[in-house]
């Protein structure tokens, strides 16, 4: 592992849902440190707590609060956990990546426009203009690298599910976050296209040094981790690291 | 940013923004209409009201005043007032040609200055004229005939001048014009013009009837009966007159057409005894005698003329300038009649009782105006809390859309979007279907107020459908009117209506907890 300051600290965190008066705990006290440019693979049943713990890492959830609960997420010098929601959305628009397994794009919008709004929720109605050439020639880059260059036009219902993926991909990657999250990203894709997928991740992690963290069934993802993390009933069970990083 | 690039997307790609349009638009249209109708109804009314009253009346009921030609000279000196013109108004009974009897307002004028200071000549009824009017697409009307051109032109020269040629005796007598609606024999017609019967019928003691006249301004005449009262007011003695008919006027308005008659102001100043008078002094001892200078005879003594009392009206019309105002015309008035007061001091009313009496014409039909202004408040009311149906079909429109697109909020605050900026998307959705909804209902009311008439010409050929009937609303043509700070009110309305609909969907989009948005299916 790399000596240096982890870009975060998971410590202790637990999450309870309330589906009406039952009480349905998913993370028992989580604890996770993830080191600059490391790719770490989640991995677990399904209910086992993982894209819940994803989405509390990306500042999506709150995890619970006790009054003597020592729960925290640090991320670099910042505390997440006791950030206020406009913290929050500051943390998703510029630290943060997503990549969800269904691209969540927006359908009404061309690519190149679902891959801008990010930008244009980071930088706002008056910010936006001073960047937009930035930003339009970043998105164009990405989806040049991404082999999607002639599609800048197109709408997300008029490209195939690995081309979706890349375009969620570069969306998640416009504002250069530090860290990506992506939650099952090959899990809708045929074997081959998520191959090219996993091919373009770690192409970034290798260009950029972005931090992954990616929760994930398939073993092909975690094959290519740094680091592999085995949850079961929503407690860290297991903890592989891959000693080549 | 984002906002407002959704925005133009969910526009143009949604069938649901197009229907809440619809919605504001037709409430938008619908207010615009209803307004414009009904205010312009109102002006109609009011200007109809106002053009056989003048601007500022000066009354003085029953006994009237005198002097009243040396008020009408200080009158019209003041640069506010344009013109006056002396009447007398009182009530009498009528005798129409079949024996009915009915209670009537006699209007005393003098029609040269009467027709300075109102519009008389233009409600005269009975003229020729060049073009049908709105509604008469046949050229029913018989004032358009050329065969009676000549006759209209004589009908019309006798109303100018209050008098009529009797074509028994070849002298030309003092004549009344009635109001349209007075004998019932002039039949409204769905055109909008009169269909005058030739002749009506009177019932006989023997249980038969005979005809009588029927087109008044062709030899026909009513009997006028008034109660003459004495210099303190108090009634004297019944004074019956037949009146022949010059012509007939139409004002616009209903009341008064059917219950009102115009005579010769000097023939009401006699029959009321309001006519110049010699004063005379009584005689105390009845067997006092005098010497005749004549035939040098002694005679009973006469009683001695010590003055002359002068003619008197109970009313003089003010016509005031154009754009001036009211209010100011009034006040004027008053401080003219004070000073025509101190010339005249125990002669003619004391400026102090005349205070309530001279008033303008918005004050004298204060209880019509109010009448049509409260129907009118009415019914905006009514057709206000319809529209504003429009706020729920918005917010179910709204709601709809943002379950629809749940998935999409999710997205929006992964990436970083706030609650607020969220609920602004769908804030300033609503803003703007609203603002194209309003633009589009004002449009369209203003296009269907301006084509009111013809649009429902066109109902009525097509479907015969007449929901303006000039036999009942007596004006031919639907009145309307868009006023342009209604037609701002309406349009802001509009639009909040919208932004109203979509604040509780917008709200709830911004309480959407981004994760369960996320897994939204």
């Amino acid at each position: 592992m790399p000596a240096q300051q982890p870009i975060l600290t998971v410590k202790s965190i637990r999450k309870t849902y309330h589906l009406g008066r039952v009480k349905v705990p998913v993370l028992h006290g989580v604890d996770l440190t993830v080191q600059h440019k490391e790719w770490i693979t989640i991995l677990g049943a399904s209910g086992s707590g993982k894209s819940t713990l994803m989405h509390i890492i990306g500042g999506l959830d709150r995890p619970d609060r006790y009054p003597t609960d020592p729960a925290s997420i640090v991320y670099g010098d910042r505390v997440i956990t006791d950030l206020g929601a406009a913290g929050l959305n500051h943390y998703r628009s510029t630290e943060v990546g997503f990549v969800f397994q269904f691209y969540h794009l927006l359908p009404e919008l061309d690519i190149l426009q679902n891959i801008c709004i990010g930008s244009m929720i980071r930088y706002g109605r008056f910010g936006y203009g001073s960047h937009r050439k930035g930003v339009e020639a970043r998105a164009k880059d990405l989806l040049d690298r991404f082999g999607l260059s002639d599609r800048v036009k197109h709408r997300p219902a008029e490209l195939s599910g690995g081309e979706r993926q890349r375009v969620a991909i570069a969306r998640a990657l416009i504002n250069e976050p530090a860290l990506l999250l992506a939650d099952e990203p090959t899990g809708n894709l045929d074997l081959k296209t998520g191959e090219s997928i996993l091919e373009v991740l770690a192409g970034l992690q290798a260009d950029s040094g972005l931090t992954m963290v990616m929760v994930t069934h398939d073993s092909r993802i975690a094959a290519r981790a740094n680091r592999t993390i085995r949850l079961i009933d929503g407690r860290v069970a297991e903890e592989t690291a891959d000693s080549s990083v | 940013m984002y906002q407002s690039l959704l925005t133009k997307k969910y526009l143009t790609s949604k069938l649901m923004p197009i229907l809440a349009m619809l919605a504001v638009m037709l409430s938008v249209a619908t207010i615009l209409i209803t307004w414009s109708v009904m205010g312009g109804f109102l002006k109609t009314l009011v200007n109809s009201g106002r053009s056989l009253i003048g601007d500022v009346t000066i009354s003085w009921p029953n006994v009237g005043f005198a002097h009243y030609e040396e008020l009408i000279v200080m009158l019209e000196e003041d640069e506010l007032i344009d013109g006056a013109t002396p009447i007398i108004e009182t009530f009498g009974l009528i005798q129409l040609p079949d024996d009915r009897i009915e209670l009537i307002t006699i209007k005393g004028i003098d029609p040269v200055s009467y027709d300075r200071v109102t519009n008389y000549t233009d409600t005269i009824w009975w003229k020729p004229i060049d073009k049908p009017t709105a509604k008469d697409h046949d050229r029913s009307d018989i004032r358009l005939d050329p065969e009676f051109s000549t006759a209209m032109a004589m009908f019309e020269s006798n109303a100018t001048t209050l008098s009529r040629l009797n074509t028994d005796s070849g002298q030309t007598e003092m004549a009344g014009v009635l109001g349209v609606e007075v004998t019932g024999l002039n039949i409204r017609t769905i055109d909008g013009i009169y269909d005058p019967r030739a002749y009506g019928f009177r019932a006989t003691p023997d249980g038969g009837v005979e005809r009588v006249a029927g087109f008044m301004p062709a030899g026909g005449s009513v009997g006028l009966t008034v109660l003459s009262l004495d210099s303190t007011g108090k009634p004297v003695d019944p004074e019956t007159r037949t009146i022949p008919i010059a012509n007939e006027f139409q004002s616009g308005i209903y009341e008064i057409d059917k219950s009102t008659i115009f005579v010769p102001l000097e023939v009401m100043q006699e029959m009321l005894r309001l006519d110049e008078a010699r004063k005379v002094e009584m005689v105390e001892n009845p067997f006092a005698t005098e010497v005749d200078p004549v035939t040098g005879k002694l005679r009973p003594k006469q009683s001695e003329v010590i003055g002359i009392d002068p003619a008197r009206v109970t009313t003089v019309l003010v016509r005031a300038v154009d754009g001036a105002e009211l209010n100011a015309v009034r006040d004027r008035v008053y401080d003219i009649y004070s000073d025509f007061e101190a010339l005249h001091v125990g002669e003619v009313p004391s400026v102090f009782s005349m205070d309530n009496q001279v008033r303008t014409w918005e004050d004298l039909n204060a209880t019509m105006i109010n009448a049509v202004k409260k129907e009118t408040g009415l019914v905006l009311f009514i057709f206000g809390i319809v529209s504003f149906t429009s706020v729920f079909l918005v917010l179910a429109i709204f709601w709809s859309m943002i379950s629809e697109k749940t998935k999409d909020i999710g997205i929006l605050r992964a990436l970083g979007a706030s609650t607020p900026g969220v609920a602004w998307l769908w804030i300033r959705y609503g803003m703007v279907i609203g603002l194209i909804g309003a633009v589009c209902g004002t449009g369209a009311g203003y296009l269907v107020v301006l084509n009111i008439n013809s649009i429902h010409d066109w109902l009525g050929r097509t479907f015969n459908l007449v929901i303006w009937d000039p036999r009942t609303y007596y004006f031919i043509e639907i009145p309307s009117e868009v006023e342009i700070d209604k037609a701002i009110i309406v349009f802001v309305v509009g639009v909040l209506t919208c932004v109203l609909g979509s604040l509780i969907p917008a709200f709830r989009s911004a309480r959407m907890d981004p994760v369960k948005a996320l897994r939204f299916e």
